[in-house]
């Protein structure tokens, strides 16, 4: 089996490349002064210091994880329903529906929501139909109503996807079971449809969370220039201001926000599979 | 029973609806006759003319289909790879590699796309084409590893050694035993790796360079105008999608109807049928491009100049494409043309060890990369046509005699204002102030830009533009963090003239280029510049010091400064001309911004100041204008 292991080897080189180094280049801009070379060196702490000391900076991490914790939110109460509805369909229906569902995302992310700009803004689509209704228009793009629909609009097939996946597995027998031993329709759901397909939900947060909290491309179309989350201030520091080291400290920040987020999670999911067993 | 039906049918309808509404109605705007995104003025075909006679959007649809075929095709097979020998390799090897496997999946993009980023500048790889084909292949492989995996766990791990005791290589094995049985998660892994690859943003915006843009990047630098090219862009990417979507998904039933007997061919067909196709619109576009680049032979450039190429690193939307074009006729080359959002990314990329042959920065830009010793001197002989600059710019206190630099654009920042509701005595008697008057609260813009915006703040308190007291910028700090959190601002960039052609809000400080096109757009708005004083402003071409081939960029800033090219340039844009013959013919009684009050610059105006560079203020105001925007 020695001819099949050395097949890795080219991989194992290309990921200390092209993983490896990068990430430990951000660890490393992340720790030292700027304007340094290889050989001034001049390691610091001082790129946390400023972001952990600035209640500016706390604030807006703290805002992007209010919107993408709004966002999973919104995707769950009604990714749900639509999964559990496409789960329950017949087989050729169900396929039709997914694939339904999975060809926007086909679709660039920026073209997706550029669209909304043109039915969001001041005098756009929704407030020419208030307008005709008689109502007062609506400022609705450039606020963070936009920027979680946007979200939410990118982000929930993946919940849908996940969810409905993991529904579909759910063996139906079990469902008879519990009818036989006399459970009605709502303790069904709650005592074995729900519980079976937290899975689903749980893969489906991280695939909505994650990029959600990170997005720095929705929050600039839909919240406008001004519109600040935390991608966007790491955008900011390499792009505009150019100060990688602050930039840096700022992503491994946030890599170790999301990182830790994603063990509890699993965690969860852990302990849920634990007690299902019981 | 019929109810709940009702009720599914309902629900499942609404989210498709909300799923497909906007990109139906990009679809329907991109057939419009106007600008508009909201009122549909007939049917026309001109965005998608504008289109396919532009370069840029052909070259994206073609650089984001190459890179997509490319990556898919290397990640699949080195992912492949990859997995089968992780499968067969020591429990520890595995666990290790499938960990590092999982940070590009793990990580935020951006995180990733920040890596590459310091990764190729600390090898000092010049961003472009194969920096963004790389780094694709790179985010691709975790994705194909992750779908063939679960496949080979279900794999009898004998069937290898069985095949090879009977006599086959193990390449034999691998390809005729492993990779059949595992051929689902292969062709899944392969899908996924090209749909990454072709929505990709984040990654490719921090990795490429040098002109190279995909369909991503090339729509988030337009879409701060609008652009009903994007929908028409956006259409055509729709219709691919659909149709290879299609293909793949029907083919099958259709063979299956035909029933044909030859099943196993039908399952590569359908895979061969879409491949062909994406071949097929690659060569279509490739053709494409190279029929709309210049015939001219490039030998007389090369034997002229040493090279045939020019790159040119200008501000966004500020050039008529046509000057390039007529250039590249003229001369035989080709021109590389990059575009930045603000003096700040353009040096950064600089920094990053980037060449370009043309710059065009602003004033206190060149001030700072003279200072750092960025910039050579230019070929005056090469340049007769600097007699025709306009008489101010001959005294520019950052380059006096243009040793250096040659102006392209100038003007000022003022108040465009709707003249129906804005008192113009509120505008006379506070200025800047005008901004913190409560009147007017919610119906302002503010700029995304920190020198601007403290430039106002400065002048309204009374101070120089160039201060770098700390007490004063911190006195600015706070007037901006009022108007800021009183006055319910929207703080935005260059969708403001847009915004305000459309007559969206009452004011906002903007460049007069901008504010001519405003003017010239929307007649209810007026341009006012605050005896306060304000930015007297230049941009201008400068030529770096590690240009490949500055002798073509003398050439071409004297191609510049011919009456001809400015005088479409100025057209175009609507900034200030810098020759004087075409300044004076377009303000002057018969010229086209003949009564637009934007378009000439004040000049004499002692209270007017132009920008120098100070490491200093720069530093304390990047800072506090971050937090300005943060506080809002």
């Amino acid at each position: 089996m020695k001819t099949f292991k050395r097949l890795t080897y080219p991989y194992i080189l290309w990921i200390a490349a092209m993983i490896v180094i990068p990430m430990l280049l951000i660890v490393l801009y992340a720790f030292t002064k700027q304007g340094n070379d290889v050989a001034t060196l001049q390691f610091t702490l001082e790129n946390f210091i400023r972001f952990f000391t600035d209640v500016d900076f706390l604030s807006t991490l703290w805002i992007s994880l209010k919107i993408a914790f709004l966002t999973t939110i919104l995707c769950i109460l009604i990714g749900y329903p639509i999964a559990y509805l496409i789960a329950k369909s017949k087989p050729k229906q169900r396929n039709l529906y997914i694939l339904l569902i999975t060809l926007p995302m086909w679709i660039n992310m920026l073209v997706r929501t550029y669209a909304w700009i043109g039915i969001l803004s001041d005098n756009g689509l929704i407030n020419y139909v208030l307008q005709l209704l008689g109502f007062e228009p609506q400022k609705l793009l450039y606020t963070d109503f936009a920027v979680v629909l946007g979200m939410v609009y990118n982000f929930i097939p993946f919940m849908i996807l996940q969810i409905e996946s993991s529904l579909a597995k759910l063996d139906n027998s079990l469902l008879d079971a519990a009818n036989d031993l006399g459970a009605d329709r709502f303790h069904r759901f709650m005592r074995v449809t729900l519980p079976l397909s937290l899975p689903g939900v749980i893969s489906g947060i991280t695939l909505v969370f994650l990029p959600a909290v990170s997005s720095f491309v929705i929050p600039k179309l839909m919240g406008g220039g001004g519109y600040m989350l935390i991608g966007n201030v790491i955008e900011n520091q390499f792009i505009t201001v150019g100060e990688w080291n602050f930039g840096s400290a700022i992503s491994m920040i946030m890599a170790c926000i999301i990182m830790i987020s994603m063990y509890i999670t699993r965690k969860l999911d852990k302990s849920d599979d634990a007690m299902a067993r019981k | 029973m019929n109810h709940r039906k009702l009720l599914r049918r309902f629900l499942l309808g609404t989210i498709l609806l909300f799923f497909y509404f906007p990109i139906l109605y990009m679809l329907i705007f991109s057939f419009n006759d106007s600008r508009s995104l909201t009122s549909f003025d007939g049917f026309s075909l001109r965005w998608y003319e504008k289109m396919l006679h532009d370069p840029n959007m052909l070259e994206a649809i073609y650089y984001t289909l190459v890179t997509a075929v490319v990556a898919t095709v290397v990640s699949t097979a080195v992912g492949t790879i990859t997995a089968i020998g992780l499968s067969k390799s020591r429990r520890i090897v595995r666990e290790v590699v499938s960990q590092i496997n999982n940070l590009p999946i793990m990580n935020p993009e951006i995180v990733t796309a920040v890596g590459f980023m310091l990764f190729y500048v600390s090898l000092r790889i010049e961003k472009g084409f194969l920096t963004m084909l790389l780094a694709h292949i790179a985010f691709c492989i975790p994705y194909v590893i992750l779908s063939v995996m679960p496949k080979l766990r279900s794999l009898d791990d004998n069937l290898a050694e069985a095949a090879m005791d009977l006599g086959a290589t193990p390449w034999q094995a691998m390809t005729k035993v492993i990779v059949p049985q595992i051929l689902p998660g292969i062709i899944s892994g392969a899908l996924i790796a090209f749909t990454m690859s072709f929505d990709d943003f984040t990654i490719s915006y921090f990795v490429t360079g040098n002109g190279v843009k995909n369909i991503s990047t090339l729509v988030w630098t337009m879409s701060k105008r609008i652009n009903p090219s994007i929908n028409a862009l956006s259409t055509i990417i729709v219709l691919m999608i659909t149709i290879t979507l299609l293909l793949v998904n029907l083919l099958p039933i259709i063979k299956e109807k035909t029933k044909t007997k030859t099943t196993r061919i039908s399952k590569h067909a359908t895979g061969i049928v879409a491949l062909c196709f994406v071949l097929f619109i690659t060569g279509g576009l490739y053709w494409l491009k190279s029929g709309t680049k210049a015939q001219m032979s490039s030998e007389d450039a090369i034997a002229r100049f040493g090279s045939d190429t020019l790159k040119i690193y200008n501000v966004g939307e500020y050039i008529d494409p046509e000057i390039n074009t007529a250039f590249e006729t003229q001369y035989g080359v080709k021109i590389i043309y990059d575009t930045f959002d603000s003096n700040e990314l353009m040096y950064t990329k600089l920094q990053g060890g980037e060449r370009y042959d043309i710059l065009v920065p602003s004033d206190y830009m060149i001030e700072r990369l003279l200072k750092e010793e960025f910039l050579q001197p230019l070929n005056h002989d090469q340049i007769p046509n600097l007699i025709n600059l306009a008489e101010p710019l001959n005294t520019l206190s950052y380059d006096p005699d243009h040793t250096y630099s040659v102006p392209y654009f100038w003007g000022t920042v003022g108040i465009v204002y709707n003249k129906n509701n804005v008192d113009i005595e509120d505008l006379e008697k506070e200025g800047y102030n005008i901004f913190k008057n409560q009147k007017y609260k919610g119906h302002i813009y503010m700029y995304d830009s920190e020198r601007d915006s403290f430039m106002m703040a400065l002048k309204a308190l009374g101070y120089s533009m160039n201060t770098d007291d700390e007490n004063q910028l911190r006195e600015a700090y706070e007037w901006l963090k009022e108007a800021v959190s009183t006055m319910d601002p929207e703080i935005v960039t260059d969708e403001v003239i847009d915004a305000m052609a459309n007559g969206n809000k009452d004011m906002a400080l903007v460049y007069s280029g901008d504010a001519t096109y405003i003017l010239s757009e929307n007649e209810d708005m007026g341009y006012f510049m605050p005896k306060e004083g304000t930015n007297l402003w230049s941009d201008a071409m400068v030529i770096p010091k590690n240009a490949p081939n500055p002798k073509l960029a003398n050439e071409y800033i004297n191609f510049i400064l011919e009456y001809e090219n400015s005088m479409k340039n100025t057209e175009f844009v609507g900034y200030a001309s810098t020759n004087d013959e075409v300044l004076e013919e377009c303000s002057g009684t018969e010229g086209i911004y003949a009564d637009n009050d934007a378009y000439l610059p004040r000049t004499g105006y002692e209270k007017d100041e132009i920008f120098h560079y100070n490491e200093k203020s720069r530093k304390m105001i990047s800072e506090l204008w971050t937090k300005v925007k943060i506080a809002k």
